[in-house]
């Protein structure tokens, strides 16, 4: 089965998804979570690769990544980042460290009824 | 009968992720706003037309939200779209306030069309105003027919409690009462006044060679009112004639309007877009506009 994104294989979220097990969610606001979380990691890993790219390779970078072709975007990657994996997996981990200190806050958050 | 489900965590989680998400894809644009732009002028592909349309395709999240969800997922997405408006918008409209080009009109009303799905015009029956982007200041409330005071003004106590410190116009509207009583008001009515503004009808080009035609055509006139910084957005209508240009501003909106679309006047103050509505079968509501 085709990955997701280019970056999929590189991201592990299991341990944003269980912390969010522990607290209270209906399942429509478990998978609007997910999705939130998915889409902050899209948008890290997307910061991440265009702000390594010259003004050219960024313009390639997006055709790419529109048409979805995950191949051809590695291929590109590859010719014009050093340790790209690493930074992308570095930039997501920081991120999830983030998410998991908000799920820890979320845990002790009671909102004032009005 | 079992109590509401306290989803305050959700509420909590759903709001900062959004909000890190919405500064997330702001950096994004704004640092690689010309490989994008490249992208939505050299793509064939995308029907979508827009810088905007382009980074929507880029974020997985607006086609996930689970439609069931309450009003915060149907935020999420509100806030969404109104980035990337706002974005668009920059693209096209001058860094000062002054009247725009023609050019520049016809860009704006293609953005605003395309973003609302209603027909934006500059100009309708051959009339237009004197700009479309102008500076907005605070109106009052308007009485809405006789004997209408700050007391009856209002249709509950939360509306009262919000906008009764802006007071009532001590003279009528342009057109006069909305009502001929309070017995006669409709919803309409109560609209009108709720969501009027006030343009400088008497510098519109043309209506001195004929002010009644022109009159005629302002009364009760549908426009899409823009806060170009934020994206929000109201259909409002035209029951007032102002400010003088001494003023330094081009027109007025009434608290309720102010306050959606987060303006404010004095030191604050700020621009909006305002545009014709082309409505002829009256199916547009009046209020705040939901992208």
């Amino acid at each position: 089965m085709k990955n997701k994104f280019f970056y999929t294989r590189l991201i592990e979220t299991t341990d944003v998804s269980l912390k969010l097990t522990e607290i209270d969610l209906s399942q429509d606001e478990k998978t609007h979570l997910t999705s939130l979380m998915e889409a902050n990691i899209h948008s890290t890993v997307i910061d991440t690769v265009l702000s390594e790219l010259s003004k050219e390779d960024k313009k390639i970078f997006l055709r790419n990544l529109v048409s979805d072709d995950h191949k051809k975007t590695w291929e590109h990657l590859n010719g014009r980042i050093g340790k790209l994996e690493e930074k992308i997996i570095k930039a997501v981990e920081k991120l999830k460290e983030d998410l998991i200190k908000d799920l820890i806050e979320a845990k002790n958050y009671r909102m004032t009824i009005k | 009968m079992p109590g509401k489900r306290d989803n305050s965590h959700y509420q909590f989680l759903a709001k900062k992720w959004t909000n890190r998400h919405r500064e997330l894809q702001s950096k994004i644009f704004t640092q690689h706003e010309e490989a994008f732009k490249w992208l939505a002028d050299n793509s064939k592909q995308f029907v979508v037309g827009s810088l905007a349309g382009i980074l929507l395709l880029t974020s997985p999240v607006l086609d996930k939200i689970p439609q069931s969800l309450s009003s915060a997922a149907a935020q999420v997405k509100t806030i969404d779209k109104k980035v990337f408006l706002v974005y668009d918008l920059r693209n096209v409209l001058p860094n000062e306030v002054r009247p725009l080009t023609p050019d520049e009109e016809k860009n704006v009303s293609e953005i605003l069309s395309r973003s609302f799905d209603f027909s934006i015009q500059t100009e309708l029956e051959g009339k237009r105003l004197n700009t479309t982007y102008g500076i907005i200041g605070q109106e009052q409330h308007l009485a809405k027919y006789p004997g209408d005071n700050m007391f009856t003004h209002f249709d509950n106590s939360n509306e009262a409690e919000k906008y009764w410190s802006y007071g009532m116009a001590p003279g009528l509207g342009a057109w006069g009462y909305f009502a001929d009583s309070s017995g006669a008001l409709t919803k309409k009515d109560i609209d009108r006044e709720k969501y009027y503004i006030a343009v400088q009808t008497f510098l519109a080009p043309g209506f001195d060679s004929n002010p009644k035609a022109y009159t005629d055509f302002f009364k009760y006139r549908k426009m899409l009112v823009v806060n170009p910084q934020n994206g929000k957005a109201v259909v409002a209508d035209i029951a007032d004639a102002g400010p003088s240009p001494w003023t330094g501003k081009q027109l007025g909106g009434s608290p309720e309007v102010m306050s959606y679309l987060e303006r404010f006047d004095g030191s604050q103050k700020g621009a909006v877009l305002y545009f014709f509505i082309d409505d002829p079968n009256d199916t547009i509501p009046l209020g705040p506009v939901n992208l």
